[in-house]
């Protein structure tokens, strides 16, 4: 076991390494710089000077070559340098945006998991019946809505015609949270109705539920035992591969819902050519996903004992 | 028992416009502003950041030497109590006010002037601010590493100060901007500082929620007597404007900058439409076009596109309304603005005539660097584009990130451009934009050449007679029409909407998003107590 | 049956949009560019303007067709791009292993890694908005399942019968790659690419709305959708339509693909037998 996580945690290096690599090197190419961004809402006039100077400053003038030098450098001492903007540290302007987003994207988790799972299995009972078609029919729709609309719709609706919800906001209340997290727990939502629902019919079928049926266990001892140890790996893998394109996709709600989190701050750095915290925003957004990969693993490791560690 | 009376006379004296100015102001409440130029702040160090939405926030905290007053629609003495101007115009003696107070209770003292300047134009650093002070004698000399105090600055006494200029310019326009907030000395060199700034500001700073809000409370010792007169002021960072749209009718803020779709929608409706504050603002929307590209260089094609587009139809139909007709650089609200001067006809035959005139009978081709923005940006494009069409002007659009834009027209990296820029509201720093010696990185980025241009504008600058820096400056405006370096689209109207509990927003010309929290109360019809 | 149905409803509705795309020159009333009139802007819904107008006077029914051709491009150019990398790569990884499979590997599990929204942001970001930088954003970010997929067909593909007579027959690397191992992974192949056709449309949205979509003179779905968000409590026809056009489309896809998956995915078939 602790080898295993020993071996996880070391394959997981190459893969930082590369992605910092890779997002260097996009963003050394960019166009647009930071100083011009200043003057980009058309209200400020920057004075070129002022431009020259913020561009040694922030050492954009240095060839490529002696930039990437310092950012690995920097790197290695896990340091991932200065905001341009805020001229903070830019682990500590991640830290701050850290805590929103993923209260988002476990608030959204959590709505997909606690409606998507019991609708596949639902689902699963009668395959082909009208029950079965209608919620798989209901899950596709929600993976074809773009998200930014459905926020746009559920604000809309909720928040205006309705008056049940706020609109906006961040902090205490948790009913901040709930129209953001259902318009960004939709997609997924789908997603696990529908493994769900394979995941059921296949382990049903499958022969030691054949062979557990034919000794006679119940139903409800076939179901509890078997399907559910097998398809919880089955969700939880897809629940852990998932985690990657709702932190993506949390760039747009979090947009859209003025939510405080990393999605936001990333656009926002993109925009304004913030480049170290874009840098920064990526590999911890990477690193989420392979952590939580990596837990996924271990947990259907502890759950079903025949998968090995590999 | 008062709450009914209040309400009984709110209803008798509805329909009287000054109802907001008539009635005592309420102390107490919170007054929910929202941020709505992009989804978060720079930072808490508003030295660092010259943009607007940056501003939004600094005005409830922090105080400069001077400020905009609204209604004046001129800058006044802020933190400057009384000023004497040496005979030739350069010495200033400031005398400072002395009942402002910063937040963490110590006075002002004519030492964190001195230690705000030096700091600003710290040669290692790049404070957009430097722009400002830089008008300081010696300023100079510290942002190049050599001296390291401005010598253009001496302290007199705590609270006199004596600021020696480079030109004869009036400080007020220059030291208005709050990239040039005074800091206290003591404090703001600390590290904390980044994160829990301390001003002479209405309000004192609570806690920022990077990306999300900044709250204040009121600031016991602010100076002006019985101000500020809100208890609390929470500022929300919303970009979005659908998002701002939903939340302000479902009365989740207080006031909100419109833009041209709701502006239409607002005033449409019975009740959002009472609560709509308008102003003429000092931006002038243009599409510039890069004088040393080929058929740009010839005056003809610049007038022609200037008679092809149908600029009226477009501020009625699409901009709604929410805007004026540009006549030439400068807007309705400056000093300088001709009256008597005629926007270009809408008229694509002249306009073919002058396109054969200048040797395109059969129109050209040219690509428009444009960015997504509403306002000023490619649905504008995407309108004139066929318009152009007609004349037999291809317009290719260009799509670029607003920060692109701004990097290509600094280096001149353009064949037309669609922009919005300050054309106010000091008239002169205007109008220098068209000044041959002023760079295309700083604001000509059109690349503009006149000799009598650069005449009027360097006698303007040098005359003491206000009647004839006035002329001068209106001829320069017009020979700019004339010479047509840019389509002359619109002025921006600003828009605001406010719910009918807030009172006291003022119509800030410079940019309506700039308030002053002091002055604005909220009555107990708010539903946040 | 419900397979049938999906595979008839996905199907029709798919082939609703191809067939709108192809025919926009002829369906539509007006040119989605050049006809604007600004004095017909915002018209709701009528008989005029089917789908009403948009901000600029011009026909949203005929920028709703000419959009089809662009969200369908962006769905089936990014795939193909795609569909191809991740079974170049996919299949010679699986094929030859050994230190080219560890780099096909790490590979794929850098692009699992990052979210491909993310990825395309910043591939946008850098390539400025347009259709060309769209497709290239897309076309790069999506491979990694299609990839796994291919590998994982050819490793076990491999040691059968047929492939190893081919060997013995002489046959080159890629010829066996081409004709023994190709044919026998498409129907798997089909249905992610069918799905990631959705994928990429509802991404082209995302991309408008964060600034970087495909801008003017392409009408595209998504750019049309998010110029008209402001609008949505005062024209809200102005992005139904669009915003229909995009669900009906992606939902069509989704059904076709599962449908699919059915009928060509030899283990979903096994599963159920």
């Amino acid at each position: 076991m602790l080898s295993f996580l020993v071996r996880r945690v070391l394959q997981t290096i190459p893969i930082v390494l590369a992605v910092a690599f890779l997002i260097f090197v996009l963003f050394s190419v960019i166009p647009g710089t930071f100083a011009s961004s200043l003057s980009d809402d058309g209200r400020s006039i920057m004075d070129p000077a002022v431009v020259e100077r913020m561009t040694k400053e922030l050492g954009l003038n240095d060839p490529v070559a002696v930039r990437f030098g310092r950012y690995v450098l920097q790197l290695a001492q896990l340091d991932l340098g200065t905001s341009f903007r805020t001229r903070q540290p830019v682990t500590q302007v991640l830290a701050e945006r850290t805590g929103p987003t993923l209260q988002l994207c476990f608030a959204a988790m959590a709505f997909a998991i606690i409606i998507g799972v019991p609708l596949g299995f639902i689902a699963a009972l009668k395959p082909g019946g009208m029950v079965d078609t209608i919620s798989m029919v209901t899950a596709v729709s929600g993976l074809s809505v773009p998200k930014f609309w459905l926020g746009l719709i559920l604000m809309y609706l909720f928040a205006l015609k309705l008056g049940w919800l706020p609109s906006f906001g961040y902090g205490g209340d948790p009913r901040y949270l709930v129209l953001p997290a259902v318009a960004l727990g939709v997609a997924p939502l789908a997603l696990l109705a529908r493994t769900t629902r394979a995941a059921v019919l296949e382990i049903m079928n499958a022969d030691f539920v054949r062979t557990a049926r034919s000794k006679g266990m119940s139903e409800g001892r076939v179901v509890r035992w078997h399907l559910a140890r097998n398809a919880l790996v089955i969700v939880l893998t897809t629940v852990g591969l998932q985690f990657g394109s709702v932190i993506g996709q949390a760039v747009v709600v979090e947009k859209l819902f003025s939510w405080p989190g990393l999605g936001s701050l990333l656009v926002d750095s993109v925009t304004l050519r913030d480049i170290p915290v874009v840098q920064g925003a990526i590999l911890l957004i990477v690193l989420f996903f392979l952590f939580t990969n990596t837990i996924v693993d271990v947990l259907c490791a502890l759950i079903d004992p025949r998968i090995k560690y590999s | 028992m008062f709450k009914t009376f209040a309400i009984a006379a709110s209803v008798a004296t509805i329909g009287f416009a000054t109802i907001a100015e008539a009635q005592t102001p309420r102390r107490g409440g919170t007054f929910r502003y929202t941020a709505g130029y992009g989804s978060s702040f720079a930072g808490m160090d508003i030295h660092t950041s010259n943009r607007a939405q940056d501003e939004i926030w600094a005005r409830a905290i922090h105080r400069t030497l001077y400020n905009w007053d609204s209604d004046a629609n001129k800058p006044v003495p802020e933190l400057v109590a009384s000023s004497t101007v040496s005979p030739d115009g350069l010495v200033h003696t400031l005398k400072l006010r002395d009942d402002a107070f910063f937040h963490h209770g110590r006075k002002l003292s004519a030492d964190d002037v001195i230690w705000t300047f030096n700091r600003i134009m710290d040669g290692s650093k790049s404070y957009p601010g430097a722009r400002y002070v830089r008008v300081i004698k010696g300023a100079v000399d510290v942002e190049k590493g050599q001296a390291k105090e401005i010598s253009g600055l001496r302290k007199i006494d705590d609270s006199t100060l004596e600021m020696t200029l480079t030109e004869k310019v009036d400080p007020a326009f220059s030291f208005m901007f709050f990239v040039t907030a005074i800091y206290p000395a003591d404090e703001a060199a600390k590290e904390s500082f980044a994160t829990k700034p301390i001003g002479l500001g209405p309000f004192k700073f609570v806690e920022y929620v990077p990306g999300s809000r900044l709250v204040a409370e009121r600031w016991e010792k602010f100076y002006k007597p019985g101000m500020p007169y809100a208890d609390r002021v929470v500022i929300s960072i919303m970009g979005e404007a659908a998002a701002r749209d939903v939340a302000f009718r479902n009365k989740e803020i207080d006031a909100s900058i419109l833009g041209p779709v709701q502006y239409v929608a607002y005033q449409a409706d019975p009740n959002l439409s009472k609560g709509m504050l308008e102003v003429a603002e000092v931006f002038t929307r243009h599409m510039g076009m890069n004088l040393s590209y080929k058929p740009f260089t010839d005056k003809r094609v610049r007038q022609a596109i200037n008679h092809a587009i149908d600029t009226d139809l477009i501020i009625r139909r699409l901009v709604r309304n929410k805007a004026v007709r540009a006549t030439s650089w400068l807007p309705t609200s400056s000093p300088a603005y001709d009256e008597s001067l005629k926007p270009y006809a809408f008229d694509p035959e002249k306009a073919k005539k002058l396109l054969a005139e200048a040797g395109y009978p059969n129109g050209f081709e040219f690509e428009w660097t444009a960015s997504p923005n509403e306002s000023w940006g490619i649905p504008i494009a995407e309108a004139v584009i066929p318009m152009l069409e007609r004349v037999g002007i291809k317009a290719k659009i260009k799509p670029v990130e607003a920060t692109v834009l701004a990097e290509n027209m600094r280096k001149g990296d353009f064949q037309a451009f669609l922009y919005s820029s300050q054309s106010g509201p000091d008239p002169l720093t205007a109008l220098k934009c068209y000044h041959s010696a002023t760079p295309v990185s700083a604001c000509n980025y059109v690349g503009f050449k006149n000799a009598e241009v650069d005449k009027l504008l360097d006698d303007a600058a040098a005359t003491d007679d206000a009647a004839k820096r006035l002329a001068n400056l209106k001829k320069v405006n017009a020979i700019i029409q004339d010479e047509a370096p840019i389509w002359f689209f619109n002025y921006n109207k600003a828009v605001m909407a406010y719910q009918p509990w807030v009172h006291g927003l003022q119509a800030n010309s410079t940019e309506l998003a700039y308030q002053d929290y002091e002055k604005v109360w909220i009555d107990e019809t708010s539903p946040v107590k | 049956m419900r397979f049938r149905a999906n595979l008839v409803i996905g199907g029709a509705l798919f082939a609703t949009v191809v067939i709108a795309g192809l025919l926009a020159p002829w369906l539509a009333h007006t040119d989605p560019v050049l006809d604007a009139d600004l004095m017909y802007a915002e018209e709701p819904p009528g008989s005029a303007y089917w789908f009403g107008t948009d901000a600029q006077g011009r026909d949203i029914y005929s920028r709703v067709l000419y959009g089809a051709r662009i969200s369908l491009t962006v769905g089936i150019v990014s795939q193909l791009i795609n569909t191809v990398i991740g079974v170049c790569l996919g299949l010679s990884a699986g094929y030859w292993g050994g230190w080219w499979d560890d780099v096909v590997n790490g590979l794929t599990n850098l692009m699992l890694a990052i979210p491909s929204l993310v990825f395309a942001l910043a591939i946008m970001a850098i390539l400025s908005p347009g259709l060309t930088s769209l497709l290239i954003a897309l076309g790069l970010t999506n491979w990694s399942f299609t990839c796994r997929l291919a590998r994982a067909a050819t490793l076990s593909l491999k040691s059968q019968g047929y492939v190893q007579a081919a060997k013995v027959l002489g046959y080159g690397d890629l010829r066996i790659m081409a004709t023994q191992l190709l044919p026998n992974m498409l129907g798997p192949i089909i249905v992610i690419g069918t799905l990631g056709m959705g994928s990429a449309i509802l991404a082209e949205a995302a991309l408008s709305f964060l600034g970087l979509g495909i801008r003017p003179p392409f009408p595209s779905w998504g750019s049309m959708l998010s110029d008209a968000r402001d609008q949505i409590t005062t024209a809200p026809w102005i992005s139904i339509f669009p915003g229909l056009a995009i669900f009906a489309t992606v939902l069509g896809l989704n059904l076709l693909g599962d449908g699919l998956r059915d009928i060509l995915d030899p283990q979903a078939r096994s599963r159920r037998a």
